[in-house]
């Protein structure tokens, strides 16, 4: 028995089915990016995180000291855990998240009263500047957030929460008509 | 409603990030310590007024016991630290 | 008709009519009104009912000290009890109640209490109702309740929808008055992130009634020229509707906005009210002063008002309260009243000082009373005349509204909320705010300035200082330019002296001024007792209005200043907030967050029964047509996987991955069993204690290469092993060399299991994982046919041959679409967690309802795992306590009905037979039981007294709880295949 099997994404079940309009606010679901965590050697932290921030492909996501989640939007699972064992070699720990962790994209002028309603971190644009990134508690959900443009925020949460991130951020989304869809 | 902590790992944070752990000037008695001694540790606390170490785990965020110093009348917070870089220097 | 809408002026806006009903009669006032000015419009000056007395009680206020004029909005499940009207904006279509009142407003029965009010004095709940105690619950607290009362709650479901936010700024302003809208805009235009919140939906404070020019324009459109730039500013955000009701640690404020409560019809995408959690850098009250009530014999009787209030009413809302208004005054504030009154076309019919001279002037014609007092005033359910006594002669005043000034208090609650009391000040006579350090200031009247250049200079300054320090450079401004004012001092007059009728302290709760010396005398003289003991000051009030006179009255009674009585503990909220504003969001489906495992969809293809589990919805059964009880699926789940085959979703199992040199011997440490030579390639069985030596978790060590571990947790601990080993290494052994992080979320996983799981899994995999190549308790990475990277585990929690396997997570369900095709063949079928439970149960394997807390290794029969040998790990020293290794310890053994019939339910406790139940009686419970359909009986779980020397035994198994009782005899707690020959086939 040889088959390909099919990869559900955690929302398949929200967001299957016809197209809706985009609005000036918009949820975008990722649907095919890679994301490991990295965990540095004790002691090599900082030469970990030299030898992830020279590949221009990888965005890195940090979480604690020494851990990161690294999000490729090029290589798929298997390629990304190549280039990081290739990147860090013994220096860390790698573990693939591809399936465990769903990537959401909120962007729109309102992206930030949205956050508000669950963050509890100042995400004014002199606050949390361009790039960076961290662990948070979106509402009753640990997400990690990062910003990665003027108005536009990617919520990494952990695949078996990503439902409930997903209704609470529609929910917190409502006064500005948010809209949400698959990346692709 | 909220108080914030500084993690010196994440910066500014309520909290509802964080779960407390108690006494943070605990030292894990060697398993060949006393009865006594290990009694102390696992069952013994005060319950002080006034300025306390506690461990503050940063749950929801960089997963890092902070040690907290913390007024318990007060709720003023003098200081959070990596619990790492303090317990490497309760041990020396 | 007496209380009227002036023919011109005010800020409402006449050309917006707006329709109401007051207790079903139609009312009309217009856009910009309160509830409150709008019904005084249409001279509706009866609002309510006393919450004792049922007297008849009117509007006193204009803002929210209001303790009168509580109404009930809307109707069915929309309304809103104990609403005060002169805070509510009105809008058309609103419905308001009154309350408390019995049949009718105008017509009370309850009001006969008033000729009960000798027992209903102070303190009467403590002592007319005592006894006999029985009547208490059955008669005395549904009548008193019936009687005695505010609004009536809703028990119907809540259909509006609430929301919270977070904020951060540089500066929180409290209040759009004077003092808070130089304060904003000063910040404002130095560049602070600035968030000015008022409770009213017009910004301006005391400048939307002031009469004074600012500027040379009027005050109310000198507050609109000011609002006007902050809403210009990007750095300033304006909350309008906005009550600051909470001062918490590290200069969070708590606010409630009310987004929607002024429209009649919501809109579906906004929340009716929003709470507000504001991380301030810095904070300023500028919140205003409350002027006090005199406490005079009659001063309930609707028409008695604050002057101020009916000031705020004329000027901002061009209503007068009466055809003919006196004040009565102990300061210049009541001549400024009048004033403005008479400035308005008001008749101001006599002003009563308390003072013998006072160089205030009095309008034009407008007689002056001076060392006057009230004694009484005259009227049924409205004002009609007062009876003014000067040097021992009485004299009747006609008038149809009285105004009253008793000097100012600051508002400083906010100030006062994180243990800091406010401060007696002789020179305001009042209450000050106390000095909370730099992160909070007070200006304007809250400070204690009460002229209007003062308020708008104390705001400028202030914030400009506070710019400067937080590194804002704040540009200097000249000030507004306003009229000169006299100061506005006053004398404190705590009680007016020969009341002939009873002389109210605070309205809301009936607390007439005897009531105190009544508290004093039997010993409740302290101002938090008099409080508890008169119920002066509770409610929605808290006593904004009356507590400062309750406490001059106590301190005069005393002998003492009021500093010494000091004041009653100011505590968040500072007015009422509902209950569901602050729950915002949190509530249905999204009160918890609720986790989907992988197999999600998969299972509900099936037909599967889910079950909560934690935030876990899990699949318990798969019912098959003609199933028609949960016993009939589990049934036949259960022995299908002894017969043939079965797969079971365990995602939710907690997954670790441990990697690192020192892992082996982190691992070691954690676990009471033996770690450090697991082999690569092996799976082992782990037991997890507590420091005090009491099992913690179990679950399965795998090791896939030499520094690289993988961990499973049971579902419902896997949070707290992950935050146990986080303190494991960061704090107790910081120099370990290891690193680890949660892969739950990553693997699909699924337990197969049953003498053919090996046929239909191996169809899936090139390798070879017969019993040589992939014995019991093997553990590898494996590809799956078509490419993907798997684990496959080769343990077993159904005592049958089986493999957990592992396969990413968006993967799981075409994986497990895979397995139950290739085991069509061999009669394969889904399982659940009942299943799940009832195999474990037949093969004495232990969950959590056996760990639950009070069981050591030993106990369950697990203490062969237990490595001595080990330097050190979690729970060791404190195992060998002599507690925890007595012989008649309660030890796992297995239970079987005597009669096969009968069953046996968890909870249960174990008795000898002909033995009392008590609790020197008992022998053990019963953990886990349930119905064995290999066996054809119930099996059950237990620990008991030395139980492992007991099989054979018969032991009562009582449970009073639901009446039942079983004979069944103790025995060992593998039911089904005790030499394991299954589980290594």
């Amino acid at each position: 028995m040889v088959r390909d099997y099919n990869n559900r994404h955690a929302l398949d079940q929200k967001l299957r089915g016809t197209p809706k309009p985009v609005n000036a606010d918009h949820l975008e679901v990722g649907h095919w990016q890679a994301i490991a965590t990295v965990l540095a050697q004790v002691g090599l932290e900082a030469a970990v995180q030299r030898a992830l921030s020279s590949t221009p492909e990888l965005s890195l996501r940090y979480c604690g000291p020494g851990e990161w989640l690294v999000v490729s939007e090029v290589d798929t699972p298997i390629g990304l855990m190549r280039r990081l064992d290739m990147l860090c070699g013994t220096q860390a720990h790698v573990v693939d998240q591809s399936d465990g962790r769903v990537l959401m994209r909120l962007s729109g002028p309102c992206a930030r009263r949205v956050l508000a309603k669950g963050v509890g971190v100042d995400l004014h644009p002199g606050a949390f500047a361009l790039g960076g990134s961290t662990n948070v508690l979106c509402g009753h959900i640990a997400i990690n957030l990062a910003r990665t443009g003027e108005d536009i925020f990617e919520l990494i949460v952990s695949r078996s929460f990503a439902e409930s991130l997903f209704d609470d951020l529609m929910t917190m989304g409502r006064a500005f008509d948010l809209s949400a869809a698959f990346s692709d | 409603m909220a108080s914030l902590i500084t993690c010196p790992h994440c910066g500014v944070r309520p909290k509802e990030e964080f779960a407390i752990r108690g006494d943070a000037s605990l030292i894990r008695p060697a398993p060949t310590a006393s009865d006594e001694a290990w009694h102390d540790y696992v069952y013994v606390r005060a319950n002080p007024r006034g300025r306390t170490l506690e461990h503050w785990h940063h749950v929801a965020g960089c997963r890092r016991f902070l040690v907290v110093e913390r007024d318990t009348v007060t709720h003023e917070v003098y200081s959070a630290v990596d619990g790492v870089v303090a317990a490497r220097e309760a041990q020396r | 008709m007496t209380a009227y809408r002036l023919s011109s002026g005010g800020l409402a806006d006449r050309s917006k009519a707006l329709s109401f009903t007051f207790d079903g009669r139609p009312l009309r006032g217009f856009a910009g009104d309160t509830l409150a000015s709008a019904l005084l419009a249409n001279d509706q000056l009866l609002v309510g009912r006393s919450f004792k007395y049922h007297r008849p009680r009117g509007i006193v206020s204009a803002g929210p000290s209001e303790p009168n004029a509580l109404v009930t909005l809307g109707s069915g499940v929309r309304s809103d009890p104990n609403t005060k009207a002169t805070v509510v904006e009105l809008y058309a279509g609103l419905t308001a109640k009154s309350q408390n009142r019995w049949p009718s407003l105008g017509f009370d029965v309850g009001a006969v209490n008033g000729l009960l009010s000798p027992f209903l004095g102070a303190g009467f709940y403590y002592k007319t109702f005592m006894w006999p105690r029985q009547l208490w619950e059955k008669l005395y607290e549904p009548v008193i309740r019936r009687a005695a009362g505010l609004g009536r709650a809703v028990l119907e479901r809540d259909p509006e929808s609430y929301e919270k936010s977070w904020a951060f700024c540089d500066l929180l302003v409290v209040g759009g008055g004077p003092a808070g809208l130089m304060a904003a805009l000063m910040a404002g235009r130095a560049g602070l992130r600035v968030i000015l919140a008022d409770e009213d939906f017009r910004l301006g404070g005391s400048l939307l009634s002031e009469t004074e020019t600012v500027d040379g324009a009027s005050a109310p459109a000198f507050a609109e020229r000011i609002v006007a730039e902050l809403q210009s500013l990007e750095n300033v955000t304006l909350l309008s509707r906005t009550t600051v009701f909470g001062w918490y640690d590290d200069n969070v404020f708590g606010a409630v906005e009310r987004v929607q409560k002024h429209v009649a019809e919501p809109s579906a995408k906004l929340p009716t009210e929003r709470v507000w959690r504001i991380a301030a850098k810095r904070a300023l009250l500028a919140t205003g002063a409350e002027e006090r009530p005199l406490v005079f014999g009659g001063n309930d009787r609707p028409g008695v008002m604050m002057a101020g209030a009916i000031g705020t009413y004329a000027h901002r809302h061009g209503v007068s309260a009466g055809k003919s208004v006196a004040i009565f005054t102990s300061g210049s504030s009541g001549y400024r009243t009048a004033r403005g009154l008479s400035a308005k076309g008001v008749t101001v019919s006599a002003i009563i000082d308390s003072r013998p001279e006072a160089s205030d002037a009095a309008p034009d014609g407008v007689r002056v009373i001076r060392s006057g007092a009230i004694v009484d005033t005259k009227g049924r359910q409205r004002l009609s005349g007062i009876v003014v006594e000067r040097s021992g002669f009485e004299e009747l005043v006609a008038c149809d509204a009285l105004g009253m000034s008793g000097g100012w208090s600051p508002v400083v609650h906010l100030a006062c909320q994180r243990g800091a009391r406010p401060v007696w000040s002789d020179a305001l006579k009042a209450f000050a705010a106390p000095d909370v350090g730099d992160t909070l200031r007070v200006v304007g009247a809250a400070n204690g300035v009460y002229t209007l250049a003062g308020c708008l200079r104390d705001g400028a300054e202030t914030a400009t200082a506070m710019a400067a320090e937080l590194g804002f450079n704040a540009a200097a401004a000249p000030l507004p330019v306003t009229e000169t004012e006299a100061d506005p001092s006053f004398a404190a007059l705590w009680y007016v002296p020969g009341a002939k009728s009873k002389a109210f302290v605070d309205f809301q709760n009936d607390v007439h001024a005897k009531d105190l010396g009544l508290a004093l005398r039997e010993g409740f003289g302290h101002v938090e007792h008099a409080k508890r003991y008169t119920t002066s000051g509770m409610a929605t009030d808290q006593g904004k209005l009356s507590n400062i006179n309750a406490v001059g009255i106590l301190a005069g009674m005393r002998g003492v200043s009021p500093a010494e009585v000091g004041t009653t503990t100011f505590r968040p909220f500072y007015t009422p907030v509902s209950f569901g504003a602050l729950a915002g969001t949190a509530r249905d489906s999204h009160a918890t967050p609720t986790r989907k495992s992988p197999l999600h969809e998969w299972a509900k293809k099936h037909g599967a029964t889910f079950v909560d589990s934690g935030l876990w919805f899990r699949s318990a059964w798969f019912p098959r047509a003609g199933e028609k009880t949960w016993r009939e699926s589990v049934d036949r789940e259960v022995l299908n996987v002894r017969a043939n085959v079965g797969l079971c979703d365990v995602s939710t199992l907690g997954k670790i991955e441990v990697f690192g040199p020192d892992a082996a011997e982190f691992l070691n440490r954690l676990y009471c069993n033996a770690m450090l030579k697991l082999p690569v390639g092996k799976a082992r069985y782990g037991l997890m204690l507590r420091e005090d030596g009491f099992v913690f978790d179990d679950g399965t060590v795998s090791r896939l290469s030499d520094d690289h571990f993988f961990v499973t947790t049971t579902t419902a601990m896997a949070g707290a092993v992950m935050s146990h080993m986080d303190y494991c290494a960061q704090v107790l052994w910081p120099d370990l060399k290891v690193r680890f992080c949660s892969s739950s979320d990553q693997w699909a996983q699924m337990a197969i299991a049953g003498p053919k799981a090996r046929e239909v899994l191996q169809q899936l995999v090139d390798e070879d994982i017969s019993e040589t190549a992939f014995p019991f308790l093997s553990a590898r990475a494996m590809a799956l046919r078509g490419g993907i990277n798997a684990r496959l585990f080769r343990i077993s929690f159904s005592g049958e041959l089986a493999f957990e396997l592992a396969v990413p997570a968006g993967y799981g369900e075409a994986v497990a679409d895979q397995i139950m095709e290739a085991g069509r063949a061999h009669n394969v079928c889904a399982y659940g967690v009942e299943a799940l439970n009832v195999l474990r149960l037949e093969k004495g394997l232990l969950t959590h309802a056996e760990f639950d807390g009070r069981v050591t290794p030993d106990d369950a029969g697990l203490g062969r795992m237990f490595s001595a040998q080990k330097p050190d790990f979690i729970g060791k020293h404190l195992s060998a306590r002599y507690g925890l290794t007595a012989a008649d310890r309660m030890q796992l053994v297995g239970l079987k009905p005597v009669d096969k019939d009968k069953d046996i339910r968890a909870g249960a406790h174990l008795l000898k037979e002909g033995m009392k139940p008590s609790t020197l009686n008992d022998q053990g419970w019963v953990s886990s039981a349930g119905y064995s359909p290999v066996l054809g009986h119930h099996i059950a779980l237990a620990f008991l007294k030395s139980g492992r020397e007991r099989y054979g035994e018969k032991v009562v198994v009582w449970d009073k709880l639901r009446d039942h009782e079983v004979i069944a005899e103790v025995c060992d707690p593998v039911f089904v295949d005790p030499q394991n020959t299954k589980l290594k086939a």
